[in-house]
């Protein structure tokens, strides 16, 4: 009996203390020792005082108290100190304790007993041990009992091993370097500080207990706190204009469309262009892809800004307004020009074509952006006091007159260099650049295709080439792209509309020829196979010697365009965003595709604002430039609690049938009839009050506080629950 | 043979798999199982096991927890089952409906306090509940002594000279959720300790009806075979007992189990963890002098009475420790075991420990004291020992 060691481990429900009282003792198991080891139960509800024993001896144990001598204490929770824990401590023992606070801070205390420190839960949060919600030490602390208590560290991973916690290891390990022990220097007894530290005793849960129950201030009972915050929605983190997308959404849930107005307008001029021509991305971020199906962003986009426009109507007049002039109207252009009007200065858009709108009004067919809906968002800019020259090209001495007279230039001439097919024949009559092709479909009145056409590329120019095409009379359009489906940039949608109206894609299909008598006839096509990813992380495509070769009448060519820089003077160069001239930075700025080469309206929209900020600040002013958050910041989906939200199928509008569609250029898509859609909105990391904290929480201590939520503290036990339960990761665990 | 570091919960699963793998090249294993707290481990760790023949069947009370295994023992399966304390008390119908269907099936009930109020810590007063139903009881004192009673209860209750359910009781956490060292033989060792079941009046291909009506005789006749089966449980138990010294190494302690008895003037009477303690204390009291033993009831149903009587015969005080009370009368091992003293023997009941509380060396001290101070018994007494 002599050879009995026992221990008493003190922590709160939640702490894993009983099962480190298991590893302890599993260590000792596999020394030969007889152990024994056993918890207090019921009582450890989170946060509340538990405590667990371990017995070690070389011969059988007998005992079934608990242990009130003990040898050793474990200490989980450094505010746990005080007489109840001390209480029964042999002289000559030994307490390990988790804190926060170095060695020094117990001078002068606590010294009659060797005393070990070390900040387990520190090491353990770094490790990510625990649930989503809390940390839990207890594997990690066993590291440091192993070192104090002279347990081989190959011997404690054995253990770790045969319990199934060798990924908590790595904890263990760092505790074990990092514990700091204090050998006792004063004789047992001679210790006041054992006696008196520490805060009031906490009643037992179990205590025999005659009259009212006794008042229990339960908040300090917890090592951790839940807080409300406001987390980054990876709709937000991925729109590439930086609208505030889950603001908007948000106020079409709650009935406030006008609002969702206000705020998309803060961002954009362009909402109703967006909410039918955008790809997007922000419906690739959305956590709802990952369950039923992301929400229809776009589309509760265009919903908005079809009933209320959504640019601002007024901007401030400034004493000194500056003149900013901008040369190119596409949406990079009409971004610049909105983001510098609104901030009251004087804006000059200088356009080559006839109207403002850029690729949105040569590019983009009608049937996906009625020019009515195009022509009031652009009015809503000019309605601001925006100036338009427009009607005639700006050659390379005018852009250097320019930022002479104004005050700064922003560049957004977009990509005008188209790039051209160059294989045998591709200067064959018939073979013409798709973007001409929609110029003139869209710019020049009726245009008649008839016969086969082939289109090559696989973005939105190439299907919109398509789709006009065969409203243009062709008989068959045959888009021909050289990886697969999957790889294609053209929105998918779009691709569907165009498989369903009859157009044919034929995939990995590099054009390698065209051939024809004066005029092309055939177009021959190598095969492609798909080799393995890019530095962009698409698949390489490897041309093979097998070729095909396809009878058509016109081949219309959609394969990408590039930024044209011949209209920088001699000796301009760009940098990030900004023109140079010999090492001197210029008071001209780049924006949109000839910035960036994203070639989305919605990455021109963005780049247009940022150049506009960048303009602004280079001129002295003090403005917000606005910066792309990171993605990798956003909510991720799986802190999204998916079971407290229904499931329900994305809702789409109307579409006309294939066969009207194919009769003319009327829209295809009739909008979403109502913003139902709005209510799928999971809210990621935007509090909606939706009361779950409240619901669950087990003390029953949150209560409704305008604008949202209050934790009486004095009660909160740190539990976890009500952040291990918010669906939409609004809540989170901090140090307490 | 391994040394396996398991809670008791863990053991006793871990001793109805070994019982249920052995059963495979017969009619295999099987089992309707709820869980509750404190017995849920031992479900939980029996859920996760595979069977090549038979299965654990997860159901939604206890009444037809009981229920699977009655019809899975009448289809001639090994069968197992655990529950605990309210969960046994809705279970009570059909728990006296298998024994007398004379079915041999094994149960472990972790002994826990019946509520309202709710308490989960140990209190024996749910399986004593069930003392009149015709299953034999054993109460275990450690980790060991549960896992080696689950395979005992098997040959126990399957002897033809049986043929009645066993329930294995231990003590809530102090036992079912404390580890400990076990001894957990490899599963050829336990055949060899466990034959194939062969139920005589298992179903098979002529259909027949069980359980049927009974008119007054043939009910007459059919308690007399269920109290003659009973009374041969002590004699088949020993030979269980040999088998199995025989088999493992090791015996099973005796229905009655004595403590320095042999000159014993004073005596505590105790059952399951309690007398551990009572035994710490029976040493310290005869470091001073006093004549103290120590007798341990394993055996509740049938109730060893003889044994028991030959064990008290020298008795002059008796204290009887019961983790029970019957309202209204006293402590229940006490009522039944009072009249086994010897004549002119003082026996006083305590009822201590009730709804968990650890009853500590110093707790048994106090009684001793009052005890020696006796002339005569007095009331059952209910002693607190707080937490």
């Amino acid at each position: 009996m002599d050879s009995l060691v026992e221990f008493r481990l003190h922590g709160r429900g939640g702490q894993g203390g009983v099962t480190c009282a298991k590893i302890l003792a599993a260590a000792y198991a596999a020394q030969g020792k007889s152990v024994q080891t056993f918890g207090d139960y019921a009582g450890e509800r989170s946060g509340a005082p538990v405590r667990a024993y371990t017995r070690i001896s070389d011969a059988p144990i007998t005992n079934r108290n608990k242990v009130y001598e003990p040898h050793h204490l474990v200490v989980l929770d450094h505010h746990l100190l005080g007489p109840d824990v001390f209480a029964g401590l042999r002289p000559g023992g030994t307490v390990l304790l988790n804190t926060p606070e170095p060695m020094a801070a117990y001078r002068g205390t606590y010294e009659s007993f060797t005393l070990a420190t070390v900040d387990a839960t520190r090491i353990a949060r770094a490790h990510k041990i625990g649930s989503r919600a809390v940390v839990i030490v207890n594997t990690t602390i066993a590291g440091a009992f192993a070192r104090l208590h002279g347990i081989p560290l190959d011997l404690l991973r054995q253990t770790y091993k045969k319990l199934g916690f060798l990924g908590n290891f790595a904890a263990a390990e760092e505790a074990y370097a990092a514990v700091q022990i204090r050998p006792a220097s004063q004789p047992a007894g001679a210790d006041a500080a054992v006696a008196a530290a520490g805060l009031p005793a906490v009643q037992p849960l179990e205590e025999h207990v005659v009259g009212p129950a006794p008042r229990l201030r339960t908040g300090n009972w917890g090592t951790q706190r839940p807080h409300y915050v406001e987390n980054l929605a990876p709709c937000n983190a991925w729109c590439p204009a930086g609208n505030d997308v889950i603001g908007f959404v948000q106020s079409l849930a709650t009935g406030h469309p006008g609002t969702a107005a206000e705020i998309l307008g803060r961002s954009t001029p362009l909402a109703a262009v967006c909410g039918r021509v955008c790809p997007a991305p922000c419906m690739e971020g959305c956590n709802r892809r990952e369950y039923d199906g992301a929400v229809q962003i776009r589309a509760l986009e265009r919903f908005v800004a079809d009933a209320t426009p959504v640019a601002a109507r007024a901007a401030p007049v400034l004493p000194s307004a500056r003149r900013i002039a901008i040369v190119g109207g596409g949406p990079a252009g009409l971004s610049a020009a909105y983001e510098v009007a609104k901030a009251g200065h004087r804006v000059t858009v200088f356009e080559g074509e006839r109207a403002l709108g850029g690729v949105l009004r040569t590019g983009i067919p009608t049937y996906r952006l009625p020019r009515d809906v195009l022509d009031r968002e652009i009015e809503g800019v000019l309605a601001l006091g925006v100036e338009l020259r427009s009607g005639s090209f700006l050659r390379r001495d005018d852009v250097a007159r320019l930022a002479r007279e104004y005050d700064a230039v922003i560049l957004a001439t977009g990509l005008q260099d188209l790039r051209g097919l160059e294989v045998p024949g591709a200067g064959l009559a018939g073979v013409e650049q798709g973007i001409r092709f929609l110029h003139r479909v869209n710019l020049a009145g009726p245009v008649r295709l008839t016969g086969h056409v082939v289109v090559l590329g696989g973005g939105n120019t190439a299907i919109d080439c398509a789709r006009s095409a065969l409203r243009a009379g062709a008989t068959r359009v045959t888009v021909a792209y050289r990886r697969t489906r999957a790889e294609m940039p053209a929105i998918r949608e779009e691709v569907e509309e165009a498989e369903q109206e009859g157009v044919v894609l034929v995939e990995q299909r590099q054009p390698v020829a065209c051939h024809g008598a004066g005029r092309v006839q055939e177009v021959e096509l190598a095969l492609v196979e798909m080799g393995p990813p890019d530095g962009t992380g698409r698949r390489r495509p490897i041309v093979t010697d097998r070729r095909e070769r396809i009878v058509c009448d016109h081949v219309l060519l959609a394969l990408g365009q590039s930024a044209d820089l011949s209209l920088l003077p001699e000796g301009w160069t760009v940098q990030d965003g900004r023109v140079h001239r010999a090492g001197e930075a210029l008071p001209v700025f780049a924006a949109g595709d000839l910035a960036t080469g994203d070639g989305t309206v919605t990455h021109a929209i963005g780049s247009g604002r940022r150049a506009a900020g960048l303009a602004l600040r280079a001129l002295g002013l003090d403005v917000a430039v606005f910066e792309r958050p990171e993605r990798a910041r956003s909510v991720p989906a799986t802190d999204i609690r998916f079971d407290h939200f229904a499931p329900r199928p994305p809702a789409h509008g109307a579409v006309l049938d294939p066969w009207q569609r194919r009769a003319g250029f009327a829209e295809v898509n009739a909008g979403l009839p109502d913003a139902a859609e709005a209510h799928r909105c999971f809210s990621c990391g935007h509090c909606t009050r939706c009361d779950t904290c409240l619901v669950y929480c087990p003390e029953g201590i949150i209560r409704r506080e305008a604008p949202g939520y209050e934790v009486d503290y004095s009660y909160c036990k740190g539990c976890g629950i009500c952040v291990e339960e918010c669906p939409r990761r609004a809540m989170e665990m901090s140090g307490s | 043979m391994s040394l396996e570091f398991v809670s008791a919960n863990h053991a006793a699963a871990m001793a109805a798999a070994l019982a249920g793998r052995a059963n495979e090249r017969a009619r295999g294993f099987g089992g309707g199982v709820y869980p509750i707290t404190p017995q849920t481990e031992c479900i939980e760790w029996l859920c996760q096991q595979e069977f090549a023949r038979g299965e654990i069947v997860r159901v939604e009370s206890e009444h037809s927890a009981m229920a699977v295994c009655m019809g899975m023992a009448l289809a001639g399966a090994r069968t197992f089952t655990a529950s605990s304390s309210n969960g046994l008390a809705y279970m009570t119908e059909n728990v006296f409906a298998a024994a007398l269907y004379r079915l041999p099936i094994v149960m472990m009930a972790v002994n826990r306090t019946l509520g309202p109020p709710w308490n989960i810590w140990v209190d024996h007063g749910d399986t004593l509940l069930l003392r009149d139903s015709g299953w034999v009881q054993f109460y275990c004192e450690d980790n060991q002594e549960v896992f080696d009673s689950i395979l005992l209860a098997y040959r126990l209750a399957e002897d033809r000279r049986v043929l009645l359910p066993v329930l294995v009781c231990q003590d809530a956490f102090v036992l079912s959720h404390t580890m400990m060292q076990t001894d957990v033989p490899d599963l050829e060792t336990v055949r060899r300790f466990l034959p194939d079941l062969d139920l005589p009046h298992r179903l098979g291909d002529r259909p027949v009806t069980v359980g049927g009506l009974d008119f007054p005789h043939e009910t007459e006749a059919h308690r007399r075979q269920h109290a003659e089966a009973m009374a041969r449980v002590p004699e088949v138990y020993r030979e269980c007992q040999d088998r199995f010294a025989a088999v493992f190494g090791r015996r099973p302690a005796d229905a009655v189990e004595c403590y320095r008895m042999d000159d014993a003037e004073v005596a505590f009477l105790s059952m399951a963890t309690t007398a551990s303690t009572v035994r710490a204390v029976v040493d310290a009291a005869r470091g001073r002098g006093v004549k103290l033993g120590a007798v341990r009831l394993r055996m509740f149903r049938p109730f060893p009475e003889a044994a028991l009587r030959s064990a008290l015969a020298g008795c002059r005080r008796l204290g009887i420790l019961d983790r029970d009370i019957s309202l209204g009368l006293g402590g229940v091992l006490w009522a039944e075991a009072r009249a086994c003293a010897p004549a002119g023997c003082v026996v006083q009941n305590y009822m201590v420990g009730l709804g968990g509380g650890d009853v500590r060396p110093r707790d048994v001290d106090g009684m001793l004291q009052d005890l020696l101070a006796r002339d005569a018994a007095g009331e059952p007494r209910l002693v607190e020992v707080g937490s």
